[in-house]
């Protein structure tokens, strides 16, 4: 008997044994990240000011600690809790306990995939899309520290992803004949609540259906919706924007060489079902690309064609990550008068207060300083025009890259003369090390930006030429193993002058400001950083961050900060 | 395949460049905006003397070269009452400056002389007409109480004994309507009602209930009030209590009674309209069922209930109440 038993207890756990090395049913995974920093302000005003506080010591201790629960072989289940505790809390004063995310995904008849709860969702450009059309293309790797904090909390997942709530499906079938797949995607979210007596309850809802015919040939219809949903409130004036679209992706080799004509056309609407006093607009965009690789020169080529109508509106795809309504973090007051600070290249680098983490109800400001021309990335509305981009990467890792824009708007501002933009781009990374046969590593970034926007017109009050130019620099070099010197230098000019609109409650334009700009932001960073692991870094930082409004539109300034940034991933 | 190519590339090209946005700007004239202002057409009115208990009404009108925010401001030279018309824009006209002898700012208009004057935002300059009314505007409705005729013998009239009592019907330049209005003032110090008066259906034409229509959305009940500052803030409870079997007796059992409170927070006269099918069931001040059919039967209220209110323990409480009446279709515009 006991003999009995025992073989028995040896197969149970040897077969728990077994189990727990191949697919366990509960994991662990998180994160976690002690940031240390002493800041410094410095005023330049006409008047001292002695009203703002001008040194702030803070940071915090934070760890997310997930639990992945896999019941079955079709389900999972994540739940994620985030403890948060601010250096100077005392007494648990400053410790928070938050659900960072919940979620549970899972296969049903080996068929449809579904997840519910905190979803990463993305359609096409134009429909739904995260396009953080402000970010620096080449950010030097010293202040990819800082934008990756941003990143891990605002759920960016580096592929355009929007973090939303609700419920995504999809699934697919596969054929032998004439075409290869016919998939199919829909998700719902919840954009807003009702407030039970004037908001409405805010829905998304989109669907995709994919014909992939070959590996030559990709055509696919995508609809998206945002509405209020009727009867949440008394009021029946509801709203709706709705997107519809077609993509394609056409491929064929030449000589070894892939060719691929990719593009996407669509129409949108946008209107309020009763309000007679609300826009009711509708309009379509185009966007096709032409790709040319050549593998042997490592060597992609790109010449795209864009018309997004003036009236074309997609809430989806014109969210902007950055919110420049937000109060910044550090010194969000300042002279004797205590006007809000501006927001500046150091806040859009590093500062996760001012990001959005999903798409907004509404229609969103964007800032002339960081992104004139393509403020809402490829879906910005009122633009024509094509660009051009080459980009090279060997195998050394040597990249290379540059790109061109040259976009004018389709109905004029405030005049019938119409503004005409330019975008330079050319960012390089270099692996000296390679290069040089140096065993520790040395690596340098140059990059460029330069944004042009003119108007000419018969009236001189309606011209326009501002210019914004951003360079960029950076350096990795491994003093020791596993230890790196690490720096930064970036600037940007804005000089010139524009128009900034007053929008009343439709997002519909009742003002031209006259705006002109003459500043100067420029930000130098430096640092050690020890890698204990791919995921496992300590860093110690010091950045200055100059304001320099050669107008005096806002008070000038400079911040100084040294910090510390421990980060682990489990 | 080339001509495939070239069809696809033509249809292409016409559906892009079906575009017609060349005639059209967003927002307003840029030029227009920041040009140096001019009137192109003059201020003026379309009569200089205006009867508007006929129906006459007076329109202003003024073009300007670029779109400002402007004001027309009517100020009777007597009553010292305000009409005020205001807008963006490079157009006055018939749409948005166009008097039927309304108020803004009471007392309201009578025979007198007017003087309307254009204010334009960052224009140094105003521009005036002068108008005259040689017949005021006519409220139709059924009139409660305009006091012009001093306090019925056919209303109910209880008044506290306190202090500093002041229930009396005034006649001086407070009138927003007529010469007279009502005065309601005094210090209770032993409960919230100061003084109430009691208006019976049959004070108005003899019949038990009011001579209202029947159905409740078309029915609004009006009234002015004025807010006095630094006193107690005073309430001004109103009761519409409906007479439903038309008996002649009010059962506060079996009969709805509808109640709307007036807080007076605020200086000055201010009209107050309401919908009668928008008017509660109140006990205490919370909303509760009505005990009658539950519905609202304007031609069924028997007699409204006036009731000037305040706390005891706050001291002297002011107020005045004129023009007290029924419109039909729409709140009074006076």
């Amino acid at each position: 008997m006991y003999k009995k038993i025992l073989i028995l207890l040896l197969i149970v756990f040897s077969g728990l044994n077994v189990n727990a090395q191949t697919d366990r049913k509960v994991s662990f995974i998180g994160n976690a990240r002690s940031l240390l920093n002493t800041n410094m302000l410095t005023v330049t005003d006409s008047f001292p000011d002695t009203v703002s506080i001008k040194k702030n010591n803070g940071g915090y201790a934070l760890m997310d600690m997930g639990v992945l629960i896999k019941p079955n072989k079709n389900t999972e289940i994540m739940g994620m809790f985030r403890i948060r505790n601010e250096y100077g809390g005392f007494w648990g004063s400053g410790v928070s306990f938050d659900v960072r995310q919940l979620w549970m995904k899972g296969v049903v008849a080996d068929a449809v995939r579904y997840q519910l709860g905190d979803i990463n969702l993305k359609q096409t450009p134009f429909t739904l899309y995260n396009h953080h059309a402000d970010q620096i293309d080449s950010l030097p790797a010293i202040f990819d520290l800082q934008r990756n904090i941003v990143n891990y909390d605002r759920f960016y997942m580096k592929n355009n992803t929007w973090r939303m709530q609700g419920a995504n499906v999809d699934f697919g079938f596969s054929f032998s004949k004439l075409i290869k797949e016919l998939n199919f995607s829909g998700l719902i979210t919840r954009l807003n609540p009702t407030n039970f007596s004037t908001i409405s309850d805010r829905l998304m809802a989109g669907g995709s259906v994919q014909l992939v015919q070959s590996k030559y040939l990709q055509i696919g219809y995508n609809v998206n919706s945002v509405f209020d949903v009727l009867g949440t409130i008394a009021d029946s004036n509801v709203f709706k924007n709705s997107i519809q679209t077609v993509d394609w992706k056409i491929k064929k080799e030449i000589n070894g060489n892939l060719f691929s004509l990719n593009g996407e056309v669509g129409s949108s609407k946008y209107f309020y079902s009763k309000d007679t006093l609300a826009p009711n607009l509708s309009d379509y965009f185009v966007h096709s690309y032409l790709q040319y690789f050549i593998p042997k020169w490592n060597l992609k080529v790109t010449a795209g064609y864009l018309n997004v109508g003036p009236d074309f509106r997609s809430i989806g795809a014109q969210s902007k990550d950055v919110n420049y309504n937000a109060l910044p973090t550090y010194f969000n007051r300042y002279r004797n008068a205590q006007d809000v600070r501006p927001i500046t290249l150091f806040d859009v680098i590093g500062n996760e207060n001012i990001y959005n983490r999903t798409v907004t109800p509404t229609m969103m400001n964007s800032s002339q300083l960081f992104n004139n021309v393509m403020p809402f990335g490829l879906s910005t509305n009122n633009r024509v025009g094509g660009y051009g981009k080459i980009q090279y990467q060997n195998k050394n890792g040597i990249a290379a890259n540059a790109e061109y824009y040259k976009l004018e708007e389709i109905r004029g501002q405030g005049s019938f003369a119409l503004k005409s933009f330019e975008v330079y781009k050319v960012y390089v990374s270099v692996p000296v090390n390679k290069l040089i046969n140096y065993s520790k590593v040395i690596s340098i970034q140059l990059g460029m930006n330069m944004q042009t926007t003119k108007r000419s017109s018969s009236e001189a009050i309606e011209n326009i030429d501002l210019k914004t130019l951003q360079l960029n620099a950076g350096l990795r070099f491994e003093l020791f193993k596993n230890f790196d010197l690490i720096g930064g230098y970036i600037s940007q000019n804005t000089k010139g002058n524009e128009f900034v609109s007053d929008r009343n409650t439709y997002n519909e334009i009742t003002y031209f400001n006259i705006v002109n700009y003459n500043l100067t932001q420029e930000i130098f960073a430096g640092g050690f950083r020890y890698n204990f692991g791919t995921k496992t870094y300590l860093c110690l930082l010091y950045q200055q961050n100059k304001y320099t409004d050669k107008l005096g539109n806002n008070a000038s300034f400079k911040m100084s900060q040294y910090g510390v940034i421990y980060n682990i991933s489990l | 395949m080339k001509n495939r190519i070239l069809i696809i590339a033509i249809v292409f090209s016409a559906f892009i460049s079906c575009r017609k946005d060349k005639n059209v700007i967003d927002g307003p004239s840029i030029s227009e905006t920041y040009s140096t202002f001019k009137i192109i057409q003059a201020f003026q009115a379309d009569k200089s003397a205006v009867d508007f208990s006929s129906g006459e009404k007076v329109t202003f009108s003024a073009t300007f070269n670029k779109p400002v925010n402007w004001e027309v401001i009517v100020t009777g030279n007597t009553s010292k009452a305000k009409k005020v018309f205001t807008g963006d824009g490079k157009i006055i006209n018939i749409t948005n400056a166009l008097w039927n002898g309304s108020t803004t700012k009471y007392p309201i208009f009578r025979v007198e002389d007017c003087i309307a004057k254009l204010v334009i935002k960052d224009v140094v300059d105003t521009f005036i007409v002068n108008v005259k009314i040689t017949q005021p505007k006519k409220n139709e409705g059924l009139i409660i109480a305009d006091f012009e005729a001093g306090l019925s013998s056919t209303w109910t009239k209880f008044i506290q004994s306190g202090a500093s009592m002041d229930f009396k019907v005034k006649t001086d330049s407070f009138a927003p309507q007529g010469l007279k209005y009502l005065n309601m003032a005094g210090t209770v110090n032993w409960d919230y009602l100061i003084g109430l008066i009691d208006f019976p259906a049959t004070a108005y034409g003899g019949n038990k209930t009011l001579p209202l229509e029947a159905n409740p959305e078309n029915v609004y009940f009006n009234c002015m009030v004025y807010g006095v500052p630094n006193t107690n803030q005073s309430s001004v409870l109103f009761q519409f209590k409906e007479d439903e079997n038309s008996d002649g007796t009010i059962n506060a059992n079996t009969d709805d009674e509808y109640d709307y409170e007036i807080k007076v927070d605020w200086e000055g006269w201010k009209l107050i309209s309401l919908k009668y099918s928008d008017i509660a069931s109140l006990v205490n001040g919370a909303p509760a069922t009505a005990k009658g059919n539950g519905l609202h039967n304007p031609d069924k209220i028997g007699k409204i209930s006036m009731l000037h209110l305040a706390n005891p323990n706050d001291g002297f409480a002011s107020t005045k109440i004129d023009f007290i009446m029924f419109t039909s279709a729409k709140p009074l515009e006076p």
